[in-house]
């Protein structure tokens, strides 16, 4: 029983995080929610017996690719840039279409899918999963270590600006003063010498 | 033992969720967190068969879309600063060059 | 179900209780250390009024915090200002669970006794979960203060820790690619009894020893300096740059807790340090028998160990200035990097020639 409760907390936990990234104003908000959605998406993970990816998840997404996120907003000092109002009829048609398409996907999942229970305990530890990626899976394996270095160039060419390569140092000395304060008007920052 | 198709119903709200963040937000930062909550979603749902039917190609797919998640982010953020950079905001609307 | 098992969950209790209050003595301790050695370094007395040697000066500081007014900044966003505390001292509390900080003994009754909160099999993907959380505490803090020196430290904290954690996790990958395990318990297992190197001295098979892992133990090492923000890495604070970082706008307890999870922090990864590569509980040129008394001498050796790493922390503080921030991030980059990566193939080439 204690596992019907684990999940129904932290299934409520993913939604109304999940939903706060979609209505609050704030990044900063939106992301750190998006972090509390994800650890309860690996608690998930945990439930169906695959504790690796669980901690993998919280490794990766939580980690790393929402710290970047956070980097990027307070870098950019987008706290403080009011976001146009989407218009209204956008916004009807908006939550209206995604919410036909929601409750579409749940009532054809419950009506189509799958009901039995699994049999049996399901192994996904890191051995079982490395052999089988490293038999079967080798030649995608290598295909996305070769889209995560061209990513890594992409991501330096673009945020690299004329004359600046990679990432501009943050000194306080040149940057402080740039940096706008919670109160100032100026969003702007120079990060680049 | 909790049934597969409550995780089913989960991803789908999640999906919905950032569906509705994707159409309805203009924060391109946001958009972004929203598509990331899609991929999510459809994460759950490749472990959740995983589990039913005892492969582990769910699992190891996950790995993959995590891999590629994370390019994405690297990608997707430098775009936003450059656009920044430009721009000064990084409200989708006004990334409108393009546009015709 | 069936019935509790009531001798595990009081041996649990147990276990918690003791590492629990271990942990949280050390942030008194550490301080006290801390000042003193300083004092020592820089050819002062440092505190000496309270308590034998300034022993008390620790629980006096802790008195004031308790009853200094707690602060709200008039613009910060109340929420975030007061769970980023806790935040911190989480990932400092709960990544301790999987370190084993003894030798297993079987008790009276036949029970095997594991010195260990969880042994789990991914304990080391575990800790590097929990560990990456850390890093939301403080850019908390710096974002929800409205400060532009709290929101400084913020991002240098964010593009620090995630430039660190790459070059932490791979030289851990070099040890456990060496123990064939994620389990701590496996790696310090396998890093009891000795060896001769070149057929001259007779060494303990610690990793540390090891020459496919010595690299990896400097990168790791550094690497922890950088992920629990230690002086040469203390860009989040840095306190000639940003006034005090990301605890600028902090006071009384939620200041504390900081100030705690920073101890508690180095606490843990020295703990870590040792548990990879130190040999964790093994007590050099020596087995220890399997009952309590190898069960004790084995838990003197894992604290002894981890205050030598904790004092060389406070050393390395007092003597070593800070770095600048673009030779922080080449540093980690540029050499960090490159050196886990080489070491993660000496390593697998040892193994696959078979000395290791």
């Amino acid at each position: 029983m204690i596992t019907f409760a684990v999940f129904f907390f932290f299934a409520a936990i993913a939604v109304i995080f999940a939903a706060t990234v979609v209505l609050h104003r704030n990044p900063v908000v939106g992301a750190l929610s998006l972090v509390a959605s994800f650890f309860a998406l690996a608690v998930m993970y945990v439930l169906l017996e695959a504790p690796f990816l669980a901690a993998l998840q919280v490794i990766v997404y939580a980690g790393a690719i929402m710290v970047l996120f956070l980097f990027v907003i307070m870098l950019l000092n987008l706290q403080h840039q009011e976001e146009p109002r989407t218009r209204p009829v956008q916004q009807f048609l908006g939550y209206t279409s995604s919410a036909a398409f929601g409750l579409a996907l749940i009532y054809y999942l419950a009506k189509f899918g799958v009901t039995q229970l699994p049999d049996g305990p399901f192994v996904s530890d890191a051995r079982t999963v490395g052999i089988r990626m490293f038999e079967a899976y080798i030649f995608p394996f290598e295909m996305v270590s070769i889209l995560l270095l061209a990513a890594i160039v992409g991501a330096l060419l673009l945020s690299a600006r004329t004359g600046a390569t990679g990432v501009a140092p943050l000194s306080a000395g040149t940057t402080t003063e740039n940096l706008a304060a919670p109160h100032d008007a100026a969003p702007r920052i120079e990060v680049a010498p | 033992m909790i049934p597969t198709h409550w995780f089913l119903i989960l991803s789908a709200i999640l999906f919905t969720i950032g569906v509705c963040g994707v159409l309805t937000r203009k924060n391109g930062i946001t958009i972004f967190m929203c598509i990331e909550l899609m991929v999510n979603a459809v994460n759950l749902t490749f472990v959740a068969y995983a589990r039913q039917f005892h492969q582990l190609h769910g699992l190891i797919f996950v790995f993959f879309v995590m891999a590629i998640a994370a390019a994405e982010a690297a990608v997707g953020l430098a775009i936003f600063i450059s656009l920044f950079h430009h721009r000064h905001t990084i409200d989708v609307d006004e990334a409108n060059l393009m546009r015709w | 179900m069936h019935g509790i098992d009531w001798v595990d969950v009081g041996l649990s209790v147990l276990k918690i209780a003791i590492v629990l209050g271990a942990m949280l003595n050390v942030t008194p301790i550490m301080v006290w250390v801390e000042r003193r050695g300083s004092a020592l370094i820089q050819d002062r007395p440092g505190p000496n009024r309270v308590g034998p040697f300034g022993l008390f000066q620790s629980f006096a500081d802790a008195f004031k915090f308790i009853l200094k007014e707690d602060m709200l900044p008039a613009k910060a966003n109340k929420i975030l200002y007061t769970i980023a505390p806790m935040f911190g001292l989480i990932p400092a509390l709960t990544t301790i669970a999987v370190v084993p900080w003894g030798r297993p003994f079987t008790l009276p009754g036949g029970r095997l006794f594991e010195p260990i909160i969880a042994n789990v099999n991914i304990g080391i993907l575990l800790i590097f979960a929990l560990a990456s959380m850390g890093v939301y505490g403080i850019v908390m803090a710096g974002w929800a203060s409205a400060n532009k020196y709290s929101l400084f430290g913020g991002i240098r904290a964010s593009a620090q820790m995630i430039s660190y954690e790459l070059s932490l996790t791979l030289a851990a990958v070099s040890v456990l690619l060496a123990a064939g395990s994620l389990s701590l318990t496996d790696v310090v297992w396998r890093q009891t009894g000795s060896f001769v190197l070149f057929n001259v001295i007779k060494l303990p098979a610690w990793n540390i020893f090891s020459p496919a892992m010595w690299m990896a133990f400097i990168v790791f090492f550094v690497s922890g300096f950088a992920e629990t923000n230690r002086m040469p890495f203390d860009f989040a604070e840095a306190d000639a740059e940003l006034v005090a970082g990301y605890h600028t706008e902090y006071s009384s307890m939620k200041f504390a807790l900081f100030f705690m999870s920073e101890y508690m922090a180095m606490a843990t990864m020295s703990a870590l340090v040792t548990t990879l590569f130190l040999g964790g509980w093994d007590i050099p040129w020596y087995t220890e028998p399997a009952t309590w008394v190898g069960f004790a001498l084995s838990v003197l050796s894992f604290v002894t160990k981890v205050s030598i790493i904790l004092f060389i922390f406070v050393w390395v503080r007092w003597t070593i200035p800070r770095l600048k921030y673009d030779l922080l991030m080449k540093l980690g980059w540029k050499v960090f990097l490159p050196m886990a990566v080489v070491n993660i193939v000496i390593v697998a080439l040892f193994i696959a020639r078979g000395w290791l």
